[in-house]
């Protein structure tokens, strides 16, 4: 299996103090801070939060102008940044019992510092990192990864390889999707693919995706257990 | 934002539980679609689409501009949606909400980043002038499964759009008027189709063409566009509640089925309007001088 | 003011693939599910030196009851299994098995001594903001009025609501009642609580498990401090904490004096600073900075380490000669000093 590619990975809990709860995330040059704000009362007293009946779970990504090749303002309007915000909102939203927790908001921050490829999935993943920091109970991690099929869509080969975890070329070049779990190994959270590919393809990119998504919530449990532990020490030292 | 209210719980709670026992409260089959009517309008490039209460108008326009400075063989093919309080009183004006956002995004990937229109096409002399394809949606009516029908609409508009013809003389360009030549279809590569299905008791039911109603009950949805050739254009699942990896993949070949569906009702359509144009049989002599080969043969062989 | 640098930590070091993770998942589940329960001792300041991540199976075994922090996932063969939701450590009271997260909001328990701040100033209540995911609710008719305790609340108290609290202002309070969102409900009906003035405020975090301020036996304490006098220390348990210039407590308060000692405190809704001494104000920015270092070396805050930590401060000035500043190296060795004073 290609799958050697998280080896490459650091991810890093509380690195923002003044926040409820942060992470660090690197996936090969993909680099994402996250915080987390809340649960708190929500800032804007509009009638439709209060009827919701749990927390509600706002989203916002800004990409720093100097994160890609070439340097570009990222407009807040963007629409597949948006998108992707909608995206992560969504898929916390029935990942967090956020029940427990109702007429108040949580805010995501997520700031890309550097982007070299699976971008969504980067974002997730940091965002599920902060959110345990946050202490902000939810029923498995949300994790997510891209994979990519070597061909392009011009063949039909049921024999075209699967990549796991794309950087930004790969990206460009080939068609890929990012997959997202949360909830039990096989459960799908997010799907998104943009890029045209055949339907034949899909079983074999999503089952690598479904693995990759499995290692990487091993390491970011193993981030989390180690995070903990010394705070553990610290406490009893 | 006035956003819709919720269902009652009553409503919901029938809805579910009906659901559960594979039950849609308008007695279609879980899989089944409302009625669909497809009519084209006068002009070229108007496209109507009607899916059960749900109503679409799709309708394409054509200028002349200068193209982007980094695409210089390229024209310009822009997609607006238009949710206005006309369709439903959730919709505002100027203000964009969430469904407005995920409907232009999934057509925008759907048919503009799949490459269904040839935009190289649209030029006419490189880096200094190009058609813009302005194709513009407007939700007449919003009764759920707004993504398939704008999509359906948005595919047959492009299909029965007819541009004018254009000359090129070294740097000399003509624009013919519509009653000058006979106006020219567009390069379509592929016609890519929506079809989203929205899933109820943790992916355990699957719901094709969700009213209102049923897309206000849902625990999330799926979205996949393909063409008859079973290539997958996008798929988009935003969060929701997790399903099973095979149930995803169990989408795409329903997908299948109902994209050759769509297909086949898109080209009748076509044909049919065609035919209603071509009174007494005088068509085949208004050919447009400098018809892409490629274009009519792809129409032929598609039919 | 001196500052000091500190060195650059070591970037973590990446993730080898080390063998054993591609499989860490299905092995820690059967690993933690021998996590031997029974001999985890009961109460709340035990729990397990285990780290539970969310999703975690906690146990299988049908005799435990889920207390916060858990859920059950029901199987296919519908096998309810207790699972963790946070990342923290397990605790169990009886039966009853609860998830401490390393780090959370502070969620309000009635009985709680808070501090907080006025936020919003409504028709008939104030509200403050408690660190707590929703902001909580001090009414009119739960603070002592000015003119005794069993004065009946006016309309003329309604209009003049502000004069009581105004926005920004502090006050400790205790938690009377939770309400049905988790929001509290605050009342400061004790010469204990009330309007906060005199002193300096500092926020650390609160009772997450975290290692700010924990719940303990006196959330309320005054220090004898060597060169200022005394100086209180109120501890509020959402991490909020309060250092002030000691006042004096008036003795024996009974019912029947209670109201009169209200009656004759009209200060007690100024917001007037008294005039404090600057070897007061040195000694209270000093408590300020045991507490800052003590937060920083992930040592809980209660009435015992803030103490020790405040002693070992001048014994670091003893030795080092005098600074105000407590931090970094400083800060360090005072929080040993704490720790080994205490094993």
């Amino acid at each position: 299996m290609p799958l050697d590619s998280s080896s490459y990975s650091i991810a890093q809990l509380s690195t923002q103090a003044a926040a409820d709860g942060s992470s660090y995330l690197e996936m090969g040059l993909t680099k994402i801070i996250c915080t987390v704000h809340g649960p708190r009362e929500s800032p804007t007293r509009s009638g439709s939060s209060s009827q919701s009946p749990g927390a509600h779970i706002e989203t916002s990504i800004s990409i720093a102008g100097f994160s890609g090749t070439d340097r570009k303002r990222h407009g807040r309007n963007d629409k597949r940044t948006q998108e992707m915000q909608h995206t992560i909102s969504s898929a916390f939203s029935s990942t967090l019992f956020t029940h427990l927790y109702p007429h108040s908001t949580i805010t995501i921050s997520l700031h890309v510092l550097s982007q070299d490829g699976s971008l969504l999935a980067a974002c997730l993943n940091a965002a599920t990192l902060a959110l345990v920091d946050a202490g902000v109970p939810m029923s498995d991690y949300v994790v997510a990864c891209t994979t990519g099929s070597t061909a392009s869509y011009a063949g039909d080969g049921e024999e075209a390889d699967p990549l796991l975890d794309l950087n930004g070329l790969e990206e460009q070049e080939l068609p890929f999707l990012t997959v997202g779990t949360s909830g039990g190994e096989d459960k799908v959270n997010v799907l998104i693919m943009e890029t045209r590919v055949q339907v034949g393809r899909l079983e074999a990119m999503i089952s690598v995706g479904l693995d990759g998504c499995r290692q990487i919530r091993g390491m970011l449990d193993r981030v989390v257990r180690e995070h903990g532990e010394r705070v553990l020490e610290a406490r009893v030292a | 934002m006035p956003s819709e209210p919720a269902p009652s719980t009553n409503e919901s709670t029938f809805l579910l539980s009906a659901l559960r026992e594979n039950i849609r409260l308008d007695g279609r089959a879980l899989d089944a679609y409302r009625p669909i009517s497809l009519t084209f309008g006068s002009e070229y490039g108007t496209a109507d689409v009607r899916l059960g209460k749900t109503r679409v108008l799709a309708k394409i326009a054509c200028e002349v501009t200068t193209p982007y400075p980094d695409r210089k063989f390229d024209g310009i093919f822009t997609i607006n949606t238009e949710l206005s309080p006309l369709g439903s009183p959730a919709f505002e004006v100027g203000r964009q909400d969430t469904t407005e956002l995920l409907l232009s995004r999934v057509l925008e990937k759907t048919i503009r980043r799949s490459g269904a229109l040839d935009t190289e096409s649209l030029c006419i002399v490189a880096g200094q002038k190009c058609f813009h394809l302005k194709a513009t949606l407007h939700v007449l009516d919003h009764d759920g499964n707004l993504v398939d029908a704008s999509c359906l609409a948005l595919v047959a508009a492009l299909l029965h759009f007819r541009r004018q013809d254009i000359e090129v003389k070294g740097e000399d360009v003509t624009i013919f008027d519509v009653r000058e030549r006979e106006p020219i279809r567009l390069t379509i590569q592929h016609r890519p189709f929506c079809v989203s299905f929205s899933y109820y008791h943790n992916g355990e039911v699957m719901v094709q063409d969700a009213t209102l109603l049923e897309e206000q009950c849902r625990q999330g949805e799926v979205v996949v566009s393909m063409n008859r050739f079973g290539e997958v254009a996008q798929i988009a699942k935003y969060g929701g509640a997790p399903v099973d990896g095979l149930s995803v993949l169990s989408c795409t070949t329903a997908a299948l089925e109902r994209v050759k569906g769509f297909d086949r009702m898109v080209t009748e359509a076509l044909k049919a309007d065609e035919a209603r144009r071509d009174e007494g049989g005088l068509m085949a002599e208004l050919s447009a001088e400098n018809e892409r080969p490629t274009g009519s043969m792809l129409v032929g062989s598609e039919n | 003011m001196p500052i000091s640098v500190l060195p650059p930590a070591p970037a973590p070091a990446p993730f080898a693939n080390k063998p054993q993770y591609g499989h860490s998942l299905d092995d820690d589940f059967e690993d933690e599910d021998e996590m031997d329960i029974d001999s985890l001792p009961t109460g709340h300041q035990r729990t397990s030196q285990t780290i539970l991540t969310p999703g975690q199976l906690v146990t299988q075994d049908p005799q435990w009851m889920r207390g916060h922090g858990t859920f059950p996932l029901e199987d296919r063969n519908s096998v309810t299994g207790i699972h963790s939701t946070l990342a923290g450590t397990l605790q169990k009271t009886n039966k009853l098995l609860s998830i401490i997260p390393l780090r959370a909001r502070y969620t309000p328990e009635i009985g709680e001594l808070v501090i907080g701040r006025i936020v919003e100033v409504q028709s008939r209540r104030w509200k403050v903001d408690v660190a707590a995911p929703l902001l909580a609710n001090l009414l009119l008719s739960s603070i002592n009025l000015p003119g005794g305790i069993l004065r009946k609340r006016t309309s003329v108290d309604e209009l003049n609501i502000r004069s009581y609290f105004s926005e920004g202002e502090l006050l400790v309070a205790e938690v009377q009642q939770l309400f049905h969102d988790g929001s509290a409900s605050l009342h400061t009906r004790s010469l204990k609580y009330g309007k906060l003035r005199n002193g300096y405020f500092l926020s650390v975090s609160g009772m997450g498990g975290g290692s700010g301020v924990v719940r303990a036996k006196r959330q309320i304490f005054t220090i004898q401090t060597r060169r200022g006098g005394e100086v209180d220390c109120i501890l509020g348990v959402n991490g909020y904490i309060w250092l002030a210039k000691h006042v004096a407590e008036k003795e024996g308060v009974g019912m029947n004096k209670l109201e009169e000692a209200a009656a004759a405190d009209t200060g007690m809704y100024s917001s007037q600073n008294d005039e404090i001494g600057a070897e007061t104000r040195g000694e209270i920015g000093r408590v300020g900075g045991c507490i800052r270092a003590l937060v920083e070396g992930g040592v809980k805050v209660e009435e015992g380490t803030v103490k020790r930590a405040y002693e070992a401060s001048l014994e670091v000035d003893e030795v080092d000669g005098e600074e105000d500043y407590l931090g970094a190296e400083r800060g360090r060795t005072v929080v040993e000093m704490v720790l080994s004073g205490r094993g």
